[in-house]
């Protein structure tokens, strides 16, 4: 029979707390959150096995860099569409008044100066004023 | 205006020790590359101890990172709320991308994680002999475990999360998350016969 209550839970929280700390070299004290567990010797020791055991693990240099480089060339890419302007194709709603057919279909150019919500209103205003002319 | 004296120390701060850097990488987004080496070796290790396998852990990483570039202007809500950061976001995708990778080689990984047993920590062989045997026992127990409380594991003891910080990855409260990880922790004490604990009458 184990003790499962939320007391012998956070008992359990600060031991591994405390002993994870321990690994920033920051001093703690130990023994006194080590007591707390005099109850719970399995889970103690338990916790003590991993904390030792579990070491955390680095991909290969290669593999870093290779993904630094694919990061770094999406990045640059989105940076770039950002910065010059990128084509994109996007659908042209149909106003009520606009006879079917008289508004091209077209593409718009996003970015730089017309990339603002209120750039993107005025450009559907004059497609739609040349659509009534 | 700052409080003085016995006032401060009851003030909680939720900080992000990641946020300047999340605000430079969403000016810029080439400045991603300092969250990426940051936080690449936890990524790849989460994705190990869940996959065993070291190229499919590779292309797991590989699969978070560019979705957490891609992402990264959208996590500004989150980033707001009380607790949150960069950190759990991460791992909120690690364990999404873990999760359809599972379903999608339909197996869960047979072979026994025997990498951590490689490690050697210490000069005293016979001691650490015998640590291996408990680890590999560990392990082995660990590995049954559902899903939850093996992540739960992992997360605390590699990627030495707080209790609050897994409770946000797995989307549970703080207290719960707590008991989770105590009766994982029990259930591998019981399994490798270290369940020695005294009944609370």
């Amino acid at each position: 029979m184990f003790p499962d209550t939320d007391d012998a839970a956070i008992q359990a929280d600060a031991y591994i707390d405390a002993l994870l700390i321990g690994h920033r070299r920051v001093p703690v004290s130990l023994p006194e959150t080590e007591a707390l567990l005099t109850r719970q010797a399995g889970v103690r020791d338990t916790i003590r096995l991993l904390e030792k055991g579990l070491p955390r693990f680095h991909p290969s240099f290669l593999f870093e860099e290779w993904l630094a480089d694919q990061l770094h060339r999406k990045a640059a890419g989105d940076h770039d569409a950002e910065a010059h302007g990128q084509v994109v194709p996007i659908t042209v709603i149909r106003l009520p008044h606009s006879p079917a057919g008289r508004v091209p279909d077209r593409r718009l150019l996003v970015g730089g100066a017309i990339a603002s919500g209120v750039s993107i209103a005025g450009a559907a205003m004059i497609a739609w004023r040349r659509s009534r002319n | 205006m700052l409080r003085r004296g016995k006032d401060r120390a009851s003030v909680l701060v939720n900080f992000d020790v990641d946020r300047s850097a999340v605000e430079a990488a969403r000016r810029d987004p080439r400045a991603f590359e300092a969250l990426y080496r940051k936080y690449v070796a936890q990524v790849y290790s989460f994705a190990l101890y869940e996959l065993r396998d070291p190229h499919a852990a590779e292309d797991l990483t590989a699969q978070v990172f560019l979705r957490a570039l891609d992402g990264l202007p959208g996590f500004r809500e989150q980033g707001e709320a009380p607790g949150s950061s960069f950190r759990v976001w991460l791992f909120q995708i690690c364990r999404n991308a873990v999760s359809n990778e599972r379903r999608r080689v339909r197996r869960h990984p047979e072979s026994p994680l025997d990498l951590a047993l490689e490690v050697h920590s210490g000069d005293d062989v016979q001691a650490e002999a015998l640590d291996r045997e408990q680890l590999a026992q560990a392990w082995r127990q660990i590995d049954l475990l559902p899903t939850e409380r093996r992540q739960a594991l992992v997360l605390r003891f590699v990627e030495e999360m707080s209790t609050r910080e897994i409770g946000e990855v797995l989307g549970r409260s703080e207290g719960a998350t707590r008991v989770l990880i105590h009766r994982a922790l029990q259930t591998v004490a019981r399994q490798i016969g270290r369940g020695s604990d005294v009944p609370r009458h």
